[in-house]
């Protein structure tokens, strides 16, 4: 292990300085990406970093420090700092929000990984793109279409004062293409796949997967024809989002109101608090009988799987919905003893510069029992919308309200017209509970986010959320635009 | 890592590079930060950090790539993987060249010592006073921060710009039984951070919305503190990029000049001011104009880089961001000039509307109509007969930025106001016709 030196004496010099427990994380990070914008090669860039956390408990509090100077006198500066801020902390605690962890792992993870992409040379990853983006323009209405791909490679080495050594490699990649259509008063978008491209943890296999080029000229067209389009109607109706906006759906009303340290007021100043409560464990009807949503951090493919969090603690399988019933949280080990629990091991950091805290990671909604086409079976007058344009939710987790790029009316059980500019608006729980029908595992996708806020100093975090197409009876649409 | 050593590194890495043009941005990163809820501080965390950017042409062909600054062997084999990136990269025969060396009016403002050498316990003690207004069941929820930043942008056209800047930020909501306040202060200078200020107007927020009252969505007259006017503002700043206007997402494409508001709104983007982080340059060395971007009421300036410059064939207003960038210029300094009336008068002058602290989760529902959604938050307030009649229970908005502007009044002071991605210096803004779509529980 490439730190193993440099990690022994951060952490002797921690416990020097007066800690009682230390952890640290090096990591060195590489991110690569290409892509185009009408025609044009607009990034082609490699970034990388390499530095390390380290998190000292003092005192009864912690204080985290990081640094890109691995230096002996970096690394002896950087514990000196993160115990002088856990003293500073615990110098006005009036209660204490954490104990030392006293698990111990040593350990390897890679991600798997079928096609590794160092073996795609940069020059055909350029040509793909550039092939792929110029069938976005379908039509002259399209002003720019994009194409991109990421590649990202994460090595990472965290060891403790209770002796764990864990070493990882994670790949994820993804890609993904945008065409915006320009009237003389409209503009509108559509992207694909979903709507901020297809990420997973693998290699070029994903991107292969992703299938860019054999839907280019789709995409382009249907920007163009939304263009046209009639306006997606108002009022009352039932609804089926596809897979990519249920994805949303899940990560804004499920995956971040299901954090613990949110719901223990820990992001309140800014992230916000949310509706659920431990006191509600067993007692609320999230949704309805149809809906469980597990936290799967072992999940092959998952943009969030690890084998490790950023605190050391083993990735596990967990419900946070079971049968429609509250029964769990994402929780970190201060977070979860809190409730007299294990921690499931939802801790991440952005990379080597930010301090751990709770993330959703994987959220898995279970598919139901039918194909998706029958889900339009038995809707009489209905909306059928697809790929997120605008997303919004109150800072209890509870009025939301998102957009999509593509909506089609749903008449007597059948896929009719495209509408434009489609909405739709509820209450969290109401809206759960109104899920009649989930379309089954041939439709379910592992989505990933790549790019989901929380914290301060806001932190980038990498989650997924896979789910099928599900139906939703009776939910108010068309609001922004006259509903 | 001091601006010297930032300018040798910079400078030795443009002079070794093979390529015909050559940009290195040394960039530096130091910040402290302490999170507090429940009156107890939960994060807090330091972190250094030196990362060099760099871009390379050779032929017409751009390759990016970046290291961190501190390491000699990194640095070198950043410009290694940069060259051989540029050699996959079709060749752009209209790519302008870099920028060439100009002067620059850093402000005097933007460096404070004080914050420069905050310790933990500065900060400590700014969330203790804070935790010192959380009375009687109340309890506090925030930050304070503390960074320092360097940048030095070197280029093979011999340009070489340093700016050195301090900031300091802290924020706070007070959450009693039903309600909540909020209150929030950015300087160059930690010395003005009162922590005691800032817990006793959340505290007081908080304890004078108790028991908040539903009222029924539709159109209300707003006055918006600048902390809610500046998170709306920040949704239309982008329409004031060159590849925004060139593209058709901007709201006056291909119509400057569009008069859209009344002729009381004016609008800038000027680093100088005295409440921003004063930067003098962009990303590419280029000296930052002040771009007056709403004139009276009409959409006039649009800020360029090196690129849409060349494109368009218009002046390059210094607005870069760092390369790679696939999403133009951007305005980071917008000022929204200010009226004539105290918040006090502008209330005062009300028959019936809300006065709110803060919005949340504002995103964009439609972009050419400039419509946004989002949630009111933290300190909403009835106001009857220019009075303030008690909390009210947060609503959802759905409003065109525009045409909340064509029927607006200002506050005589501005602020700073901001998030993570933007900085913004605005007055308070009262708004007739504002549209609330729908009530929370809350």
């Amino acid at each position: 292990m490439e730190f193993e030196r440099g990690a022994a004496r951060a952490l002797d010099s921690a416990l020097h300085q007066g800690a009682s427990y230390a952890d640290i994380r090096y990591e060195r990070v590489r991110e690569e990406r290409v892509e185009v914008r009408n025609g044009e090669v607009a990034t082609l860039s490699d970034e990388r970093s390499a530095g390390y956390g380290i998190r000292a408990f003092c005192d009864g509090a912690w204080g985290f420090a990081a640094s890109d100077d691995a230096g002996d006198a970096g690394l002896d500066g950087t514990a000196a700092r993160a115990v002088a801020i856990a003293r500073a902390s615990a110098s006005i605690a009036k209660h204490r929000f954490a104990e030392a962890p006293s698990e111990c792992y040593v350990d390897r993870f890679a991600t798997p990984v079928e096609s590794d992409p160092g073996n795609v040379p940069v020059g055909q990853r350029v040509a793909y793109l550039l092939d792929v983006e110029k069938h976005l323009h379908a039509e002259p209405t399209i002003r720019v279409g994009r194409a991109w791909i990421d590649l990202w490679h994460t090595e990472k080495e965290f060891y403790s004062t209770t002796g764990s050594k864990i070493e990882q490699t994670i790949v994820q990649s993804g890609s993904g293409i945008r065409a915006l259509a320009v009237s003389d008063d409209d503009a509108q978008d559509r992207s694909f796949p979903g709507d901020i491209g297809f990420y997973q943890a693998g290699g070029w296999e994903i991107v292969e997967q992703a299938r860019l080029r054999e839907n280019a000229s789709r995409i382009g067209e249907e920007a163009h024809r939304l263009l046209s389009a009639p306006q997606a109607p108002a009022g009352e109706m039932d609804i089926i989002l596809g897979s990519s906006q249920m994805s949303l759906q899940i990560h804004e009303s499920c995956g971040h109101a299901a954090e613990l340290d949110r719901i223990m007021g820990w992001e309140a100043n800014f992230s916000g608090t949310s509706f659920l409560d431990p006191s509600l464990v067993g007692k609320l009807k999230y949704g309805s009988e149809l809906v469980t949503i597990l936290i799967d951090n072992t999940l092959p493919r998952g943009l969030a799987t690890v084998g490790y969090d950023d605190e050391g603690a083993k990735s596990v399988k967990s419900d946070v919905i079971r049968d429609g019933m509250l029964v769990g949280f994402e929780m970190s080990r201060d977070t979860a003893r809190t409730i007299g629990r294990p921690t499931n091991a939802c801790v991440r950091a952005q990379n080597w510069q930010y301090v751990p805290m709770i993330r959703m990671c994987n959220l898995v909604l279970l598919p139901g029992d039918r194909p998706f086409e029958a889900l339009f079976e038995g809707v009489r007058d209905g909306l059928y919308m697809e790929s997120n344009r605008s997303w919004s939710i109150d800072d209890h987790r509870l009025n939301f309200q998102f957009g999509c790029q593509i909506g089609f009316e749903i008449k007597d059980g059948k896929r009719g017209r495209m509408v434009k500019n489609p909405t739709y608006a509820g209450v969290t729980p109401q809206f759960w509970n109104s899920c009649d029908a989930i379309a089954d595992a041939a439709s379910w996708v592992a989505w990933g986010t790549p790019n989901c806020g929380k914290g301060e100093p806001m932190q980038t975090g990498r989650t997924a959320q896979c789910a099928s197409p599900a139906r939703f009876r009776n939910v108010k649409v068309g609001v922004g635009y006259g509903g | 890592m001091e601006a010297e050593r930032r300018e040798q590194i910079a400078k030795a890495l443009v002079e070794r590079s093979k390529a015909d043009e050559t940009e290195v941005i040394i960039a530096t990163d130091d910040r402290a930060l302490t999170r507090f809820t429940h009156n107890a501080i939960h994060q807090n965390l330091a972190s250094a950090n030196a990362e060099a950017r760099i871009r390379v042409i050779v032929g017409g062909r751009t390759g990016v790539a970046s290291a961190n600054a501190g390491d000699e062997r990194a640095l070198g084999e950043g410009l290694e993987r940069a060259l051989e990136l540029a050699g996959f990269a079709p060749a752009d025969p209209l790519l302008p060249e870099l920028p060439r060396p100009a002067r620059y009016a850093p402000p005097a403002h933007a460096f404070i010592e004080a914050t420069n050498q905050a310790s933990p316990e500065r900060q400590t003690q700014i969330a203790d006073a804070i935790f010192a207004a959380a009375t009687d069941g109340i309890w506090a929820a925030g930050y304070v921060a503390t960074t320092r930043n360097g940048i030095t942008i070197s280029n093979s056209q011999s340009v070489m710009a340093s700016f050195d800047s301090t900031d300091a930020a802290c924020n706070a909501k007070l959450t009693a039984t039903d309600s909540s306040g909020y209150a929030e202060r950015f300087s160059h200078d930690v010395d003005e951070i009162d922590g005691r200020a800032i817990g006793t107007i959340a505290g007081d927020k908080a304890r004078r919305s108790a028991h908040p009252r539903a009222v029924d969505p539709g159109d209300w007259t707003v006055i918006l503190e600048p902390a809610a006017f500046g998170e709306l503002l920040a949704y239309l700043t982008g329409h004031f990029s060159a590849q925004a206007y060139d593209e058709g997402s901007s709201f006056f494409s291909h119509n400057r000049g569009l008069q859209f508001a009344g002729e009381n709104v004016t609008v800038v983007d000027d680093f100088s001011h005295p409440l921003h982080r004063g930067m003098p340059f962009d990303y590419e060395g280029t000296p930052t104009k002040r771009v007056a971007l709403v004139e009276r009421g009409a959409a006039t300036g649009i800020v360029t880089d090196t690129t849409w410059a060349a494109k368009l064939g218009w002046d390059n207003t210094g607005h870069a961001l760092p390369a790679p960038n696939a999403w133009g210029p951007h305005p980071r300094n917008v000022v929204v000039e200010a009226g004539s009336k105290s918040v006090e008068q502008l209330i005062a002058q009300t028959k019936r509307g809300l006065l709110i602290s803060r919005f949340w989760y504002i995103r964009t529902v439609d972009q050419r109509k400039t419509i946004v959604t989002g949630m009111t938050r933290d300190g909403t307030f009835l106001i009857e007969d220019g009075e303030l009649r008690g909390g009210v229970r947060n609503m959802r908005f759905n409003q065109s930025i525009i045409e909340a502007l064509a029927g607006c009044e200002f506050s005589d002071t501005q602020a700073r106001t901001g998030g993570y991605s933007y900085s913004i210096v605005v007055p308070a803004a009262k708004i007739e016709r504002f549209c609330f779509t729908s009530l929370t529980d809350f």
